[in-house]
């Protein structure tokens, strides 16, 4: 297809689901209502470690309006865990064992919320606190308790990847650095809690509304742990107020299906704010000892990591976060070779998972970090550091990565051309710096569904012409199903207004693999486009019978079909679309599309093309330290970033200036406080997200490489705007007053100390 | 035992029996099933729950019912008019893109709006103040704050980044 100017594609669009929004409209899980619905409470471990050894619901279940207790005894005590970790140490409710604080233990349905709290206090626990760990250093001392039995030293995985030769490339180096850098947990934050209804009908039929981020992935797991057929099990997505990655499976929506079964009536199931803190499956912390050689022309020798992850009680996504998501950082600069040494290890502290950027912020903190140090060790520019070793299109990583579309470079430049890199690096004295860092990510990952990896949406047009977008995948708010809109709508050649895209429901929708990976756009949407052109295709033969004229010699823009140059045989795409549907039975246009991308699986050494499409770019930030008391005022973030295509620039920019902000909080204010494995400050007034006034201007810089597999080129933006944001803030402040600071977050405290160790 | 109040609110009496510790935010979502306004932490941190109280953003969630008797209560369902146009504040969130999930903004357009009845021609670092207790996880505050400033009286714009300049 050869259109030279798009209608839709690359403008600025107003979201297709924005008037519901801001008027009030959208009904987000909360605010739904069934009949009959039950309001369920889970019992939560108030210990982060204890066997237990008596249950008694008995007076739980005498209160007045509750009409189910369920425990673990309720349950078919099948371990599940998130699909492909390998790993299934979890169960719906604690079986002997409780491994963290807000562990689930029991759980009660009550015609009223208050009630079901009621209950929840009558529940008898007979609980012998154990000894517990509560650090990666203490829980892997051999005479440590198991959190988990039989797990030496509590060390959940263990891996190493070898690829070329790290103690040759650290002989040849003139420099060689070490150094140790430290990642805390973060929380997702999301506004919109986690809550679910299940509700069971009477052929024994599963349903779950939910805001999930992988309706039909998570039924897999689901099905496992409730000992329930595929078949016997839907999942509803509804409209999602935040995820990040947080709102994958969650152990909510099986206590919640165990409810409702044993009640029969429909559950409702809302996390408290509290809850949210204490069970939302954080961001993975970790410990990173990273040791790189370069030459004095700056050349990159040489890079080694070992990294010492908290998995927390239970195995979620850590172990493919730590064992695949911190490698993608490899492939920046031309790496060959290489060691990556991984510990995954359980604490009695709350299982941790998957956050936007999936490993890529912690690894590339440090790595960013250093780099700078690397060039200041060889008297070079940081940035001319990163040009000297950037990866280019073309390029075939040491992890096997094939670079088609590279924009690193072309964001380097622009993001050094906008903030001014060379006028204003900080000459010694001011406290005024500039730091630069970079990222790649993949656009969707083989490595997590052996069976494929892909999409596939249908688009079905009916006899008003109405064009309707069928899809597995999920928006979270980041503009996805305007994008899905945006492609169909460009190539049938109707106004965005006309296509409404579906929330899948796995009853009716395709197999969709989710939201998360940075897929949404680039698989899903090359989907999209395939059923949009099939569709395209059968309104045309339809078309080119009405009009007498060959289907080639036809195009459709501005919801018309006519023949090229001959702007008199015209037909309103409407008028072909009912000819279409009552010339076939009725029977709606149908297109589909299938796309699978250009990806493998990698092998047992995690080597391989693991995905279709990378994403890059590239951020500066300006900062200005404050000597007196160490606070960092930030002047401005410039993020260049290379997205393919935009789809629409205005939710692209979004997208950018939202991970950004998500940066800036990692960087410099949150911070979760624990004690003895209880979270001590487990709300937004001492959780400190970033507010209006945390933000300086940030310029989004979109670059266009115009990746040949992408729909209309575009690739992905989501994930990787997150992950170079707190490196670039860490090195500008290093740019501006000499201190170097190795462990996230950053308060004015760690600035001042860092300033007294320089006088000193 | 339940108390006896009497609210307006988008307009509209209300008379209901209300137990003296339910909060604004339950009668309005629970009672009255005007769902847009939003429960985010329950404990007045997030500001999703945010409503006017003769005109002024409070947190429902932790205002009690019994304490707005004879108030004038403002949500996000009482902005747009009857034949639908919707509020400049609403309509300047849709054209600068400064919703994503949706869930805060309720909240941040009825806190912006607010901000724009007391005071016409907001500068930046005002809105950015105004918004300080509405917490937003998606955008990261941007377009939020160049929508409210687009809604300045005089109709001055920012860069220029309307809809559909195509830059």
């Amino acid at each position: 297809m050869t259109i030279h100017t798009f209608s839709i594609v690359g403008k600025r669009s107003p979201r297709i689901d924005g008037k519901d929004k801001v008027t009030g409209r959208t009904k987000y899980l909360n605010d739904l209502k069934f009949p009959g619905m039950l309001y369920g409470k889970v019992l939560r471990s108030p210990y982060a470690h204890a066997r237990i050894h008596r249950i008694d619901t008995s007076r739980a279940e005498k209160i007045l309006g509750v009409r189910a207790v369920v425990t673990v005894e309720d349950t078919p005590k099948i371990p599940f865990g998130s699909y492909r970790s390998g790993i299934k140490d979890e169960l719906i409710f604690a079986l002997d064992k409780v491994r963290f604080v807000g562990d689930e233990v029991a759980a009660v349905a009550a015609i009223d919320e208050e009630i079901a709290q009621e209950a929840l206090s009558l529940i008898e626990v007979e609980y012998e606190e154990l000894p517990a760990v509560f650090s990666i250093e203490e829980a892997m001392r051999s005479e440590s308790p198991r959190v988990h039995e039989g797990v030496e030293r509590n060390i959940a995985s263990h891996t190493v990847t070898v690829r070329g030769d790290p103690e040759q490339g650290f002989r040849e180096a003139d420099l060689v650095l070490e150094d140790r850098f430290e990642t805390p947990l973060q929380i997702h934050g999301y506004l919109e809690p986690v809550g679910c209804i299940a509700s069971w009908d009477s052929s024994e039929r599963l349903t779950i509304w939910a805001p999930s981020q992988n309706p039909s992935w998570s039924r897999l797991i689901f099905s496992e742990a409730l000992s329930l057929p595929l078949g016997r099990l839907r999942v509803v997505q509804t409209p999602i107020g935040g995820a990040f990655g947080g709102k994958l499976e969650q152990n909510l929506y099986l206590v919640a299906a165990i409810l409702a079964k044993k009640a029969g009536r429909p559950v409702k199931m809302v996390n408290t704010r509290d809850e949210e803190f204490q069970t939302s499956m954080p961001r993975v912390p970790m410990t990173i000892h990273l040791k790189m050689g370069v030459k004095r022309d700056g050349t990159l020798t040489a890079k080694e990591h070992r990294i010492f992850a908290d998995n927390g009680a239970y195995t979620k996504y850590a172990s493919a976060v730590v064992n695949l998501g911190t490698y993608r950082v490899d492939g920046l600069y031309r790496l060959r070779n290489i060691r990556n040494e991984n510990f995954l290890v359980y604490t009695n502290k709350p299982p941790t998972s998957a956050f936007r950027g999936f490993g890529n912020p912690q690894i590339t903190f440090a790595m960013e970090s250093m780099l700078d140090q690397l060039a200041e060790g060889i008297g070079m520019d940081p940035l001319d550091l990163r040009l000297r070793n950037a990866a280019e299109p073309g390029d075939i990583t040491a992890h096997g990565f094939h670079y088609i579309s590279c924009g690193l470079r072309d964001c380097f430049r622009e993001v050094a051309d906008v903030i001014k890199w060379k006028e204003k690096r900080n000459p010694k004295g001011f406290r005024r710096g500039l730091g630069i860092s970079a990222t790649t990510h993949v656009c969707g990952n083989r490595s997590f569904f052996p069976l494929f990896d892909g999409a596939t949406a249908y688009v079905r047009i009916d006899e008003g012409g109405r064009v309707r977008v069928i899809t597995g995948e999920v928006e979270v708010g980041q503009g996805l199903l305007t994008a899905y809109a945006t492609i169909a709508a460009e190539e049938l050649g109707v106004a965005l207004q006309e296509v409404a895209v579906e929330a899948p429901d796995t009853d009716f929708a395709p197999f969709g693999l989710g939201t998360w990976g940075d897929r949404g756009t680039f698989i899903g949407g090359g989907a999209i486009r395939l059923a949009a052109s099939d569709a395209r295709k059968q309104i045309l033969e339809v078309a080119a019978e009405m009009l007498e004229a060959h289907s080639s010699d036809l195009d459709c823009r501005d919801g018309k079909i006519f023949v090229k140059g001959t702007p008199e045989k015209t037909l309103l795409f409407s008028e072909v679309a009912a000819r279409a549907v009552y010339t076939h039975g009725g029977s709606p246009v149908l297109g589909k599309g299938t796309f699978i991308p250009n990806s493998e699986l990698a092998d047992a050494t995690r080597y391989g093309n693991v995905s279709g499409a990378y994403a890059f770019g590239a951020q500066a930030a300006e900062v200005e330290v404050d000597e007196e008391t160490g606070e960092i005022r930030l002047l401005r973030i410039v993020a260049a970033h290379d997205v393919g295509r935009a789809l629409n620039r205005a939710t692209t920019e979004g997208q950018i200036e939202g991970a950004t902000v998500q940066g800036i909080g990692y960087a410099l204010l949150e911070e979760v406080e624990f004690e003895r494995g209880v979270m001590l400050n487990p709300g937004f007034l001492n959780y400190r997200m970033p507010t209006a006034l945390d933000v300086p201007p940030i310029t989004s810089l979109l670059v266009e490489t115009i990746d040949p597999a992408g729909p209309f080129g575009a690739k992905g933006v989501a994930e990787p705007a997150m992950t170079p944001t707190a490196p670039a803030i860490a090195n500008a402040i290093h740019d501006a007053v000499g201190v170097r600071i190795k462990s996230l977050p950053i308060p004015p405290e760690k600035v001042l100390e860092g300033l007294k160790k320089r006088k000193a | 035992m339940k108390r006896s109040i009497r609210l307006t609110i988008n307009g509209f009496p209300y008379e209901m029996e209300v137990e003296p510790r339910r909060t604004l935010l339950e009668l309005l979502r629970d009672d009255l099933d005007l769902t847009g306004t939003k429960e985010g932490c329950g404990m007045g941190e997030c500001g999703a729950c945010t409503v006017l109280l003769d005109g002024r953003p409070v947190k429902s969630c932790i205002l009690l019912a019994v304490q707005v008797n004879g108030r004038e209560i403002t949500t996000i369902e009482g902005l747009e008019k009857s034949d639908g146009t919707l509020h400049p504040v609403q309509q300047a969130f849709i054209d600068h893109g400064a919703i994503q999930c949706g869930f805060c903004t309720p909240g941040m357009v009825l806190t912006a709006k607010a901000l724009l009845d007391e005071n016409p021609r907001p500068t930046e670092l005002d809105v950015r103040r105004a918004i300080s207790g509405n917490l937003c996880r998606c955008t990261g505050y941007q377009k939020i704050v160049e929508a409210i400033l687009a809604c300045r009286r005089d109709g001055e714009k920012l860069d220029g980044k309307g809809p559909e300049s195509g830059s």
